[in-house]
């Protein structure tokens, strides 16, 4: 794995930490006397949670989720299923669902489904970045850091095989050199 | 235990019919004037009752226990057809139990003419008292409805049978009626026709897919637990000049959960263009419907992701 793989930065260091504060602060003025709970999607939106429950001023609880996707295990038919539940009950809570990247919105409408099972009050979504030139599935998103092109993004904790989340910016990553 | 909605237009005699269906079946009357005698007063206080006789706006209102008023009454009609044989007159039956297979909705209107006669005969009204009567009293109704569900009354698929009582007197409709509920229960106990049991029977069986493609998308999906329905609709969208269609399209598929169609094109390019035309047009023709498109490279992305690794075939 090469630094030359990485392209051209898309979203700034500066930019990320200045939207992010704008996102905390809009959702402590919507969730005032609500005390959310914030759970955030593993391990893409780690970074993201950290940086954004710092700008909330509002009473929060923070938890987890995490999801695993494992293709060729059964028949030819890949399998998903989550691999942490949050710990904390979010039954009759305001949730806030807190996604790194949208997509095709597969996984999130999988997501969205799982947490509405467990009976919140009110289950919102916020993603720092969106793609919605690869939707398929349509589902609203209530809280969205940055819209990005249909180009394959690494960086504040989106990874290529596990590398480059730590990454303080977005930046393009060019797959085909690699490969 | 089968149940009779009734919906009516005012001077149709519908309330005539109901009440004496009631009888003849032994059933248990519930009307709006019951429902605001003996159900509201236990969450309502004098002002909210009065506001629920003028407005249908306020049944939207939460009560101090804190259930909307109109969820209070539809909790209350799903115990009570539970419990009793029932007919239930108004009170938007019909959309509450739109999709129980033990309720029989029925709508009785009547021309225009004809139920303004019957009011000038009943209430000694002139003619325009009578028009004007008619006219109040239908938009109630339809707002009633509009307003709590959304749907519109005089919707037809929201009814099992129609009676025009035009030249059909109350003892021939209560009868016919009552042929229909007897029948049903003899004949139908499970509550389903043997047509319907049918089309379940069908739906619960395998999807038989035109390409192979689309039975590789459906995967995706099920690993998702993502509901799918194969080619639920089609939108026809173009028309001769006598309004015949001459163009239709059929998304493959359609998720309910986020009502959203989808369209796989796993084609060459020169297919694409014809695809992504119609689905312009349809998003013209039928707007605020969702549909997105596959793409030859995004599909074949999203199995080599998941591992599903056929479907190279063109589609």
């Amino acid at each position: 794995m090469n630094k030359k793989n990485i392209g051209r930065v898309i979203i700034t260091e500066s930019e990320l930490q200045k939207r992010v504060a704008e996102l905390g602060k809009q959702i402590s003025q919507d969730y005032k006397d609500k005390h959310p709970v914030i759970v955030g999607i593993l391990k893409g939106a780690f970074y993201f949670v950290a940086d954004l429950t710092r700008h909330i001023t509002v009473p929060i609880n923070v938890d987890f989720l995490a999801i695993g996707v494992y293709p060729e295990v059964s028949n030819q038919t890949g399998i998903v299923k989550i691999t942490k539940d949050p710990d904390i009950s979010i039954v009759n809570r305001h949730v806030i669902m807190v996604e790194d990247i949208v997509g095709t919105g597969l996984t999130l409408g999988y997501l969205y489904q799982h947490l509405e099972s467990f009976k919140p009050k009110s289950l919102k979504i916020c993603t720092l970045l969106d793609n919605p030139a690869t939707r398929l599935v349509n589902i609203p998103i209530d809280y969205c850091g940055f819209t990005v092109p249909d180009v394959y993004v690494v960086g504040y904790g989106l990874d290529y095989q596990n590398e480059f989340r730590h990454l303080p910016y977005i930046a393009e990553f060019s797959k085909a050199s690699e490969e | 235990m089968f149940f009779v909605t009734i919906s009516r237009q005012t001077g149709s005699l519908g309330d005539e019919i109901a009440s004496l269906l009631s009888q003849r079946l032994e059933m248990k009357l519930i009307t709006h004037d019951f429902v605001m005698s003996n159900w509201l007063p236990q969450l309502a206080n004098k002002y909210e009752l009065h506001m629920l006789k003028e407005s249908p706006k306020f049944y939207r209102n939460q009560s101090a226990s804190g259930i909307r008023f109109s969820e209070f009454i539809e909790h209350r009609l799903r115990e009570e057809v539970e419990k009793n044989p029932v007919v239930i007159l108004g009170l938007g039956a019909q959309v509450i139990f739109y999709q129980n297979s033990n309720a029989i909705n029925v709508r009785i209107v009547a021309s225009k003419d004809i139920r303004r006669s019957r009011l000038i005969q009943k209430y000694g009204l002139s003619v325009d008292e009578a028009e004007r009567f008619l006219t109040l009293s239908d938009r109630k109704h339809r707002r009633y409805i509009s307003t709590i569900y959304e749907k519109d009354w005089s919707d037809p698929t929201l009814y099992h049978i129609c009676i025009n009582t035009d030249n059909m007197s109350i003892d021939e409709a209560v009868e016919t009626l009552a042929y229909l509920v007897e029948t049903r229960s003899r004949e139908h106990p499970s509550g389903y026709t043997k047509e319907t049991k049918t089309l379940l029977k069908e739906n619960t069986e395998p999807v038989s897919f035109a390409h192979p493609s689309e039975e590789e998308f459906s995967k995706i999906l099920d690993m998702y637990n993502i509901e799918w329905d194969y080619e639920p609709k089609t939108f026809p969208i173009e028309w001769d000049a006598e309004g015949n269609v001459t163009k239709a399209f059929t998304p493959d598929f359609y998720l309910p959960k986020f009502d959203t169609y989808i369209e796989l094109t796993t084609m060459e390019q020169k297919y694409v263009s014809e695809k992504k035309k119609k689905v312009r047009l349809l998003k013209k023709l039928y707007p605020g419907t969702n549909i997105n498109i596959v793409f030859k490279k995004d599909f074949h992305t999203l199995l080599k992701r998941y591992g599903l690794t056929r479907g190279d075939d063109s589609k």
